[in-house]
């Protein structure tokens, strides 16, 4: 049944325009101004698809709940089909063409239900910048068939009123927290609670996915390493036993020996310079 | 010889007698010199990475990975360092980040010295291990990195990890920086050689501010 949905929404043409210009000026940087990093996240509860990128088979049997790349793409425009596994790309269930990928950029393309249940693609721009020494970055994207939710980390909500395809995210401490989904304004639970391990110096990215009348909400993880920071400094010593450099003091006995040894010379010369 | 004079010669021997003091004590407190920088900054170039390539379109290899939440690494933590040419046996102890300054949090006892629990553990196959102690302390005089500065190329030291296994490695090089220009990227960084940094404070101390002003970074390489 999802299928025949999946074939209409090919079928009307309702092939959502994927633009991400605008993104790479920002995030941009010139050594790899050429080309993009790329996953591809699948969130569609119960349909194994291939992925076709320019008509070319990129993945094949790709399941629900898991996570593909990062693929390095150069900048430019692609086609992305899904297909049910074997089929041909002219029976995709899904497709977008002239998706635009800029260079420089990290993306994450969401294959996901709509708020209302529809299929459909959805790309976000992951945040990569250093977080600091001793954090990590946890990003949540609302990518299920599900209304406004807040999501709670120890019971405290952390990010609140979040709708379908948006995302909300922090720096914070690292460590595992525990956290749940509930709709929002609300303690019904709606995904959860599960450990999350926030690993220092990642960025970790939930995506809630599923729908909420299928009762098959679900959490995918993507995990990005590589953004820690060194702390600011290594202070380690503060008595001074083992201090190096000359101290003041050793400077003001240098100066008492010279000033010694001058006015005892000239005294000893002006005693010389009167027995004459 | 006239009383006068005899005074104002003890008076230039005092003055020599200062000013030679004076001169022994800055020679003698003049830092080691650097040894294995270039070693140890080759060690931290990361493997170069194949060139991004960009992947064709139809590359079936693409890696698949299931969405699992993130479970928790198996690091090894190291426990216990032993550095017999100074006679140094500390506890080890996991460290992170103060949060008020944003600095490594050396363990308040100076008898123990930490090891910095995001980085890599023993077990890590790239990257640098890093474990700080203090030099000394106001009130608790010398700490078990009191001598670090006196260590050389060669020498050897060994690392316990909670695994119970010891792992054994040779210094490579020993640096004094400025705190100010201390390159912690390098010494902090997760990939490169696996190695085993060790940091304490050193050179020049300011009793005001009751700081060093420098750092001493001994680099040493699984033996």
């Amino acid at each position: 049944m999802q299928l025949a949905m999946f074939r209409r929404v090919a079928a009307g043409g309702a092939v959502a325009a994927l633009t991400f210009a605008g993104v790479g000026a920002a995030t941009m940087s010139p050594a790899y101004a050429a080309s993009s990093k790329v996953s591809v996240v699948h969130g569609i509860p119960d349909t194994p698809v291939d992925v076709y990128v320019n008509g070319e088979k990129t993945l094949n049997n790709f399941k629900p709940g898991d996570v593909a790349g990062p693929l390095t793409l150069p900048e430019g425009e692609y086609d992305i089909a899904l297909t049910k596994p074997g089929e041909a790309i002219d029976k995709a269930i899904l497709k977008v063409d002239d998706a635009e990928v800029p260079g420089g950029a990290n993306i994450s393309l969401a294959a996901h239900l709509s708020a209302d249940g529809k299929p459909q693609i959805t790309p976000f721009v992951n945040d990569v910048s250093k977080v600091g020494a001793g954090k990590a970055r946890l990003i949540v994207r609302h990518t299920a068939a599900a209304p406004a939710v807040d999501v709670r980390a120890g019971g405290e909500p952390v990010f609140e009123g979040l709708t379908n395809p948006k995302e909300a995210k922090a720096d914070v401490d690292a460590g595992t927290v525990k956290a749940d989904v509930v709709l929002a304004g609300t303690d019904t639970v709606a995904i959860g609670p599960a450990d999350l391990n926030l690993k220092e110096g990642t960025a970790t990215i939930v995506y809630a996915i599923g729908s909420a009348d299928a009762k098959n909400l679900d959490l995918v993880a993507q995990t990005i390493s590589g953004l820690h920071s060194a702390p600011g400094g290594v202070p380690s010593g503060t008595g001074g036993q083992a201090g190096t450099g000359v101290g003041t003091w050793w400077y003001v006995l240098a100066g008492a020996g010279v000033l010694l040894l001058v006015g005892g010379g000239a005294r000893v010369a002006t005693a010389r310079t009167a027995r004459r | 010889m006239t009383v006068r004079n005899r005074g104002a010669l003890a008076a230039m021997a005092a003055g020599a007698a200062a000013l030679t003091v004076a001169a022994l004590v800055a020679c003698g407190s003049q830092p080691a010199e650097d040894v294995g920088a270039d070693e140890a900054a080759a060690l931290a170039s990361s493997t170069p990475a194949p060139p991004a390539t960009p992947t064709a379109a139809g590359d079936a290899s693409v890696p698949v990975s299931a969405g699992t939440l993130p479970a928790d690494g198996a690091t090894v933590p190291p426990v216990r360092l032993r550095i017999p040419p100074i006679k140094v046996t500390a506890t080890v102890n996991p460290v992170g980040i103060n949060a008020r300054t944003d600095e490594f949090e050396v363990p308040p006892s100076v008898n123990q010295v930490g090891w910095y629990r995001y980085g890599p553990g023993l077990e890590a196959a790239a990257g640098s291990v890093v474990i700080a102690g203090h030099v000394d302390s106001a009130d608790q005089g010398k700490g078990a990195f009191f001598r670090l500065r006196e260590l050389d190329r060669g020498d050897t030291l060994t690392a316990t990890g909670s695994d119970g296994e010891d792992r054994r490695y040779r210094v490579v090089a020993r640096e004094e920086y400025t705190k100010t220009k201390i390159p912690l990227e390098r010494y902090f960084a997760r990939d490169g050689k696996p190695r085993l940094t060790l940091i304490t404070c050193g050179g020049p101390f300011d009793p005001k501010t009751r700081h060093y002003r420098d750092n001493i970074v001994v680099t040493a390489v699984p033996a």
